[in-house]
């Protein structure tokens, strides 16, 4: 309801607009001469029920029913230093800090950084454009918000275990580590950012970037729960206006110290590691975007007992994203996901299994801006998975969105 | 019979004649055979070319007026939103100069409309900005945006006047617009959402841009009263009235915030 509410009053503001005017404000507010910028987006999404737990981004959360509302600020300090941060409310919830670090430019003239706190995602592309105004669709990529049935702070013990709970991520308890359930995790959290120190440098045409944090990919932390450290880097070639290749590589520990130590004893917790590569190519070019984004992760966890889970745990994802401008403020964008896992042998009955179940999405949708910073979306997905417990295993969902930003 | 169609003959061609000279006349009088033919060509019938005679003969007895715009508060240049999911700090980027006016004649004189000549002007875009800031055109004017950056620009504007898109194009590309109709058009990049910029199309050429010390001069007014506005980053003054008269300059000062 609170999601309803806060559509109902976008929608108000909107009705009182005039179409074609630009009626609510739009520049980021600015400070102390500028040296302080503040903007803000506010996205509610209402959506079709998500029997199959296909778009949940946590147990209570869908990506299809989410009120979002985020501020966030920039402080410049001299000519090397700024401060950054952002705060954010899901369903007028908690306002959670979202992003908080410095940003450090020694030379002015040169295009090298080093950002200290909570950074931003160095691995992919898509993380840096999962602001509403930065999406053209509604849903996420399945590698950032599909939740898989592994957990950093609980592990199964055997094949067996692992393969019950099969497409089952939104809800996932395990013999060892944390008894409580709760929800998996994808292959790279858009959704959280993590603590470290992040090294930028580059040219109009190379840029690259290294990072060390605290969490991993799926799970970033702010206290670190493994005394281990993730290291991340993206290599971007920019060869010709238009088109951008990405590569990025990450390796860290995965798994917490108490489930380590309860599932395999002291002295183990660095060793079970989630390592992801990925490509990534962006192409635009007049009215016409297309995008590419492939993620393979790996995780090791701990072997307890027969039937042992078949290391490393292997996840593929591809996806594919187009947009297309059919007028002034019109358009229309589609993305084909899929996200497969690799085999494992359970018990008997079980017999071979992909870890988790596969899912496909094909999601296709329209783009309207009411004016230049209020955007409204409608789109309709298709979901499929293939195997698991959760029923439905396909279902079409439909869902509208209004973002406004400034 | 044949006298009588003689005379008849004689009589078209004399009038024919006399036409003619009434129209090498009516040459003399414009400023050259050049405005002649465009004007003719604009008109395309006897009776605008005899009102397009009489705005010209207008035009000899014109007069000006000039002033200077002061903005006491030039409001602040669109900033950056802060892009906190960055890899490193943004490019450095221009400032726009948002200390330019427009100054303009709220309703202008009967036949002004009619002599708008077809014409080009250009807004560039270096350096993440827009340039000039403020483009003050006539209706009918092709309005060029070349991209003079290394990078990607989609300029395009939501405003009710037009509504265009020029999608994205890489450097040392460049699109064009024509504007038809007129109104006050704010353009923006769907790229750098900091990057804007002001189009007002008018339908009479009664209208001016401030220097960089604010002053300004519309020339060619013909004699009367006049309301006048000046406009500075979507913000319009009251208007002012003021009377011209033929030949004569007069002045209007404006403050704007």
């Amino acid at each position: 309801m609170k999601v309803l509410s806060a559509i109902a009053f976008v929608a108000c503001l909107v009705g009182v607009s005039p179409a074609d005017a630009q009626t609510l404000p739009a520049e980021p507010i600015a400070l102390a001469g500028g040296r302080v910028t503040i903007s803000g987006d506010v996205a509610g999404s209402y959506g079709s029920r998500d029997a199959g737990w296909f778009d949940y981004t946590d147990y209570n959360n869908s990506a299809l029913r989410t009120l979002r509302i985020d501020f966030s600020a920039a402080a410049t300090v001299g000519e090397h230093v700024t401060l950054l941060g952002e705060v954010r409310s899901d369903n007028l919830g908690r306002v959670r800090p979202y992003a908080l670090y410095v940003r450090m430019r020694p030379w002015t003239n040169h295009n090298i950084n080093v950002q200290v706190g909570l950074v931003p995602p160095t691995f992919g592309a898509f993380p840096r454009r999962m602001y509403p105004n930065d999406n053209p669709l509604i849903g996420y990529p399945l590698a950032y918000q599909y939740l898989t049935t592994l957990r950093p702070d609980a592990v199964p013990g055997d094949a067996e275990e692992l393969l019950q709970k099969r497409s089952s991520g939104w809800l996932v308890r395990y013999r060892y580590g944390n008894p409580a359930g709760t929800q998996g995790v994808p292959l790279v959290t858009g959704l959280r950012w993590d603590t470290g120190v992040q090294l930028h440098a580059g040219t109009d045409v190379v840029r690259g970037t290294v990072a060390v944090t605290t969490g991993t990919l799926s799970h970033p932390l702010f206290h670190d729960d493994n005394n281990g450290r993730q290291v991340v880097g993206r290599l971007e070639l920019r060869p010709v206006a238009g088109l951008i290749v990405g590569a990025s590589g990450a390796r860290g520990p995965f798994v917490s110290e108490t489930a380590a130590r309860g599932a395999v004893g002291d002295g183990h917790d660095r060793e079970f590691t989630q390592t992801a590569w990925g490509t990534d190519i962006e192409y635009s070019r007049g009215y016409y975007l297309v995008r590419y984004e492939g993620i393979l992760s790996e995780w090791r966890l701990p072997l307890v007992r027969a039937p042992y889970l078949k290391l490393p745990l292997r996840a593929l994802s591809t996806s594919i994203e187009g947009r297309y401008k059919f007028s002034p403020g019109f358009y229309a964008a589609a993305r084909f996901d899929h996200l497969g896992f690799s085999e494992m042998t359970g018990s008997a009955v079980q017999g071979t299994l992909p870890w988790d179940a596969d899912v496909t999405r094909a999601e296709a949708g329209i783009g309207y801006y009411i004016q230049r910073n209020l955007l409204m979306k409608l789109s309709v997905q298709r979901n499929m998975r293939e195997g698991g417990r959760v029923v439905p295993r396909a279902s079409t969902l439909a869902a509208g969105q209004l973002v406004f930003w400034f | 019979m044949t006298f009588r169609l003689q005379a008849a003959t004689a009589c078209f061609i004399f009038v024919t004649f006399v036409s003619l000279v009434s129209l090498v006349r009516a040459q003399a009088s414009f400023v050259s055979v050049v405005s002649l033919v465009r004007a003719q060509a604009s008109f395309g019938s006897v009776v605008s070319l005899v009102r397009a005679q009489a705005f010209t003969h207008a035009q000899l007895r014109v007069g000006s007026i000039r002033g200077r715009v002061d903005i006491r508060r030039v409001p602040a240049p669109a900033e950056r939103r802060p892009g906190i999911a960055d890899l490193g700090a943004p490019r450095l980027r221009d400032t726009q100069d948002l200390r330019r006016a427009v100054v303009y004649l709220e309703s202008a004189p009967r036949g002004a409309f009619e002599v708008n000549e077809v014409d080009r002007a250009i807004m560039d875009q270096r350096n993440e900005t827009f340039v000039p800031h403020v483009l003050a055109v006539t209706t009918g004017t092709t309005v060029d945006f070349p991209n003079s950056d290394t990078f990607y620009h989609n300029v395009f504007s939501l405003s009710k006047t037009q509504r265009f898109d020029l999608g994205r194009y890489a450097a040392g590309r460049s699109r064009s617009v024509r504007f038809d109709r007129p109104g006050i058009i704010r353009v923006f990049c769907e790229i750098h959402s900091h990057m804007n910029a002001f189009i007002l199309v008018f339908g009479h050429p009664f209208f001016a841009m401030t220097d960089g010390d604010g002053r300004y001069r519309i020339d060619n007014v013909p004699p009367g009263t006049y309301n006048v506005v000046a406009w500075n980053e979507g913000t319009p003054s009251d208007p002012k009235s003021i009377s011209v008269s033929a030949g004569g300059s007069a002045e209007l000062d404006f403050t704007l915030r």
